[in-house]
């Protein structure tokens, strides 16, 4: 898995490519708590290239989703398809996320 | 005449995960499934091994043995055997998915999304062994009328 951040004036991007499994969901989580600490609200996650992602990722995405709301923030999901998209929809997560086609949609959103 | 079973043992850690996978992969390339299930399927293996890596042995480690054979024109079973302590992931209850974001518990998907992929999934205890054996759909639809 490969996280790249880009630094956008109302969120940050971080485009995800890979695999999420179990040995490396932990980075992910980390590195959006990383950018939480450092003041940021927003986090829009762009997970065209994101190929797999199992349970531990879910709960990576969940507890990173949970802090941001709790400071009036989001994590914003886009580009998800495959099987990502199928256990986001699986679990019904998908429901509690704002979940957009593209980057751009999302960044209009904010 | 049944079928040809393949086995691999390594350690019950998630370090293994890749390998099971690999492993498995190889017994769902020759039963013919479609390519796009293949991480479905890693996604199985995944949920099932991390269990067992976590509870079976810990604090201790130990074995797991992943067996696989077709079972039928449209199945491909797998067999997942560790010798650790008595443990049934199958009792879990399942998760609330109802709940909203700031209610939702992050833990419990594992093993619901493994039932959700599979066709059908059965736990038993043999000797001093869990096993824990699914099976996984060949043509990626459901094949429970034949």
């Amino acid at each position: 898995m490969n996280i790249e951040p880009t630094e956008l004036e109302k969120a940050v991007l971080l485009k995800v490519t890979g695999r999420m499994d179990a040995e490396n969901a932990h980075e992910f989580e980390q590195a959006c708590e990383r950018w939480i600490t450092h003041g940021t609200k927003h986090l829009i996650a762009d997970l065209d290239g994101l190929q797999y992602v199992s349970s531990m990722g879910l709960r990576c995405f969940l507890s990173v989703a949970q802090k941001l709301q709790s400071g009036s923030g989001s994590l914003i999901l886009c580009g998800l398809h495959g099987l990502p998209r199928q256990v986001f929809e699986m679990t019904r997560l998908i429901s509690l996320f704002p979940v957009f086609e593209t980057t751009q949609q999302a960044l209009a959103t904010l | 005449m049944d079928p040809p079973v393949k086995r691999l043992t390594l350690p019950a850690s998630a370090g293994s995960i890749s390998a099971f996978s690999e492993f498995v992969r190889g017994g769902a390339v020759a039963a013919g499934v479609a390519a796009h299930e293949f991480e479905k399927l890693d996604l199985v293996l995944e949920e099932i091994l991390i269990n067992v890596a976590r509870y079976a042995y810990s604090p201790e480690t130990g074995e797991v043995e992943v067996a696989y054979a077709q079972a039928s024109a449209h199945k491909l079973r797998v067999e997942i055997a560790d010798f650790g302590r008595v443990f049934n992931p199958l009792e879990a209850d399942p998760p609330d998915l109802s709940r909203g974001l700031a209610e939702r518990p992050i833990g419990g998907l594992g093993v619901f999304l493994v039932r959700s992929m599979v066709d059908s999934i059965d736990y038993r205890r043999e000797e001093n062994r869990n096993i824990l054996s699914f099976t996984f759909p060949i043509d990626g639809g459901p094949s429970g009328n034949e």
